[in-house]
């Protein structure tokens, strides 16, 4: 019995199990692609004073064709990480079910969790093994990953972390947004975060619940890929917390007392 | 010659022996049902002896670290494949003692010119709903034995009659963690103990005090005690309330210690 020192990825195809991760390249014709591919759209990321508060809309669409208005975009991966994934949902959610059972792995075979490092390491690897696809126009993933560091020396151990096609992995301070919808809202975090009333890392989980459901209905105001609240079958933005405590998801009621209260408000005339 | 049916029944029995022996002195594991889930609970020195193998599959064993080692990575490894691969639903204990560590076992056991493993284990399911919670404990030649409430092993088969017997009048699944772990602490005395006694009446001839450890709670805190001077408690459980998917957690010396409080 081969002992592959905790790494998932190693064991999987020692059993010759592949994941979809794996599919090799078709046509690299450059040409676009034949099949319309569903796709994710906007989520975001504040450090909040607690640690980091994550939302996402819950519209996927393929071309101009809204496929599923249920899509859960935020993916816990363990008890202290979240992945939000915008792009081809096929290859995000695979990513995420590797990520968890990967974490789960090394801490069952080698006794001990995997270092935060080690964690945004693995997520590296697997970006830059969907590489082929990303290149061919389908199956692209940009994540982006929110944390709270247990081990972190300053009060708010909240993190959040943010890749590029190729896997390259990067720390924001403040805020990350990811999918089609956020080139429309990260301007307006900026702002917020500079000249607003208070800076993110300030707020407290209400205050910081306000902001990320008001860009989220920002961005569906201009981006058709994103969804909103949806009245109609009351559909709410997902939103969760990462604290020391772990995570939590933000409960519909919570969110549909806040839409009420700070977002739906209309203009006098 | 082992080719005759006779010299291969004795090369078993030999092994046997052997085995039987490599065991004797391993520290007892317990386990036992509590109000919300099932606990694991041994005196270890050092060495780790408690696992998580699954999401709802705990481990424990006796015997030699290298043996225990690779049989607990070829249970990690086999359910974390087939958890990945279909569903974590898919990954029971069952399926993993039945088809894959039992029959292991058994063949490099009967395999008289290789090595044996030589080991005991003990392992621990928390079923789904409510349903199919349950103990199995393997033995070293492949053979098991499961049961919905409670299970020990321990060094000699008479040390786990001793502890079976001391546990059969119990019904923990109301109990609250600390006096379950306290039962078990003094479940793992009874079958400690009478290992202890064995050894020493190889010497001298007085060995009929088994029963007083059953009957006399002072002195059965005594040995414990003494034993807490040189070995750790090491606890674990798979925890029904728990909110993540994985139910398995290493017990807290807090725990541990509100346990052992009143009789220290």
């Amino acid at each position: 019995m081969t002992n592959h020192k905790g790494n998932f990825l190693d064991l999987l195809k020692a059993n010759e199990c592949q994941i979809q991760l794996d599919l090799p390249a078709t046509s690299g014709n450059g040409a676009s692609p034949a099949i319309q591919e569903i796709e994710g759209t906007t989520v975001l990321a504040v450090r909040y004073k607690d640690g980091v508060l994550i939302g996402g809309d819950r519209r996927a669409t393929a071309g101009n064709v809204v496929m599923y208005d249920r899509a859960d975009k935020l993916l816990q991966i363990d008890e202290h990480s979240v992945l939000a994934i915008a792009g081809s949902p096929a290859m995000a959610y695979e990513m995420a079910r590797v990520l968890e059972h990967s974490f789960q792995y090394f801490r069952r075979s080698q006794l001990q969790e995997l270092s935060l490092e080690g964690k945004l390491r693995t997520l590296s690897r697997l970006i830059r093994e969907n590489l082929p696809m990303t290149l061919q126009g389908i199956g692209g993933v940009i994540p982006i990953f929110a944390v709270y560091d247990l081990l972190n020396e300053d009060e708010n151990g909240g993190k959040i972390f943010f890749y590029d096609a190729l896997g390259a992995h990067f720390e924001s301070t403040d805020f990350a947004t990811s999918g089609s919808g956020s080139v429309w809202i990260r301007g307006i975090l900026f702002y917020q975060n500079r000249w607003g009333e208070k800076p993110l890392a300030d707020m407290d989980e209400q205050e910081a619940t306000v902001t990320v459901l008001r860009l989220l209905d920002a961005a569906a105001e201009y981006d058709s890929a994103t969804s909103g609240y949806n009245p109609k079958s009351n559909i709410y933005p997902t939103v969760k917390t990462i604290t020391k405590d772990g995570i939590q998801d933000l409960s519909v009621e919570r969110l549909q007392e806040i839409y009420a209260e700070s977002v739906e408000t209309t203009y006098a005339r | 010659m082992l080719d005759e049916p006779y010299r291969w029944l004795e090369a078993v029995n030999n092994r046997r022996d052997y085995i039987e022996d490599q065991l004797r002195g391993g520290s007892p594991v317990v386990g036992l049902r509590y109000e919300d889930g099932l606990l694991l609970v041994t005196i270890g020195r050092g060495q780790r002896k408690i696992f998580e193998v699954h999401d709802r599959i705990a481990l424990s064993a006796i015997g030699h670290s290298a043996d225990i080692e690779r049989l607990r990575m070829m249970a990690t490894d086999t359910a974390s494949v087939q958890g990945f691969q279909s569903s974590v639903d898919d990954v029971t204990l069952h399926r993993l003692t039945n088809f894959v560590l039992g029959p292991t076992i058994k063949q490099s056991f009967e395999a008289i010119f290789g090595s044996a493993y030589i080991i005991k284990m003990l392992m621990a399911e928390l079923g789904v709903r409510g349903e199919g919670d349950g103990f199995v404990a393997l033995n070293y030649d492949g053979t098991l034995q499961s049961n919905p409430d409670r299970e020990v092993i321990g060094g000699t088969h008479e040390a786990e009659t001793a502890m079976q017997h001391y546990l059969s009048a119990a019904d923990t699944s109301e109990s609250s963690l600390t006096d379950s772990l306290q039962l078990a602490l003094e479940t793992w005395v009874v079958g400690w103990g009478l290992g202890l006694q064995q050894t020493e009446a190889d010497s001298d001839e007085d060995a009929n005090e088994d029963s007083e450890l059953t009957t006399d709670k002072e002195r059965l805190h005594e040995v414990l005690r003494d034993e807490l001077q040189a070995g750790e408690i090491e606890g674990a459980v798979l925890e029904t309330s728990r909110r993540t998917n994985s139910k398995f957690r290493l017990l807290t010396s807090g725990e541990i210690d509100a346990a052992i409080a009143d009789w220290l």
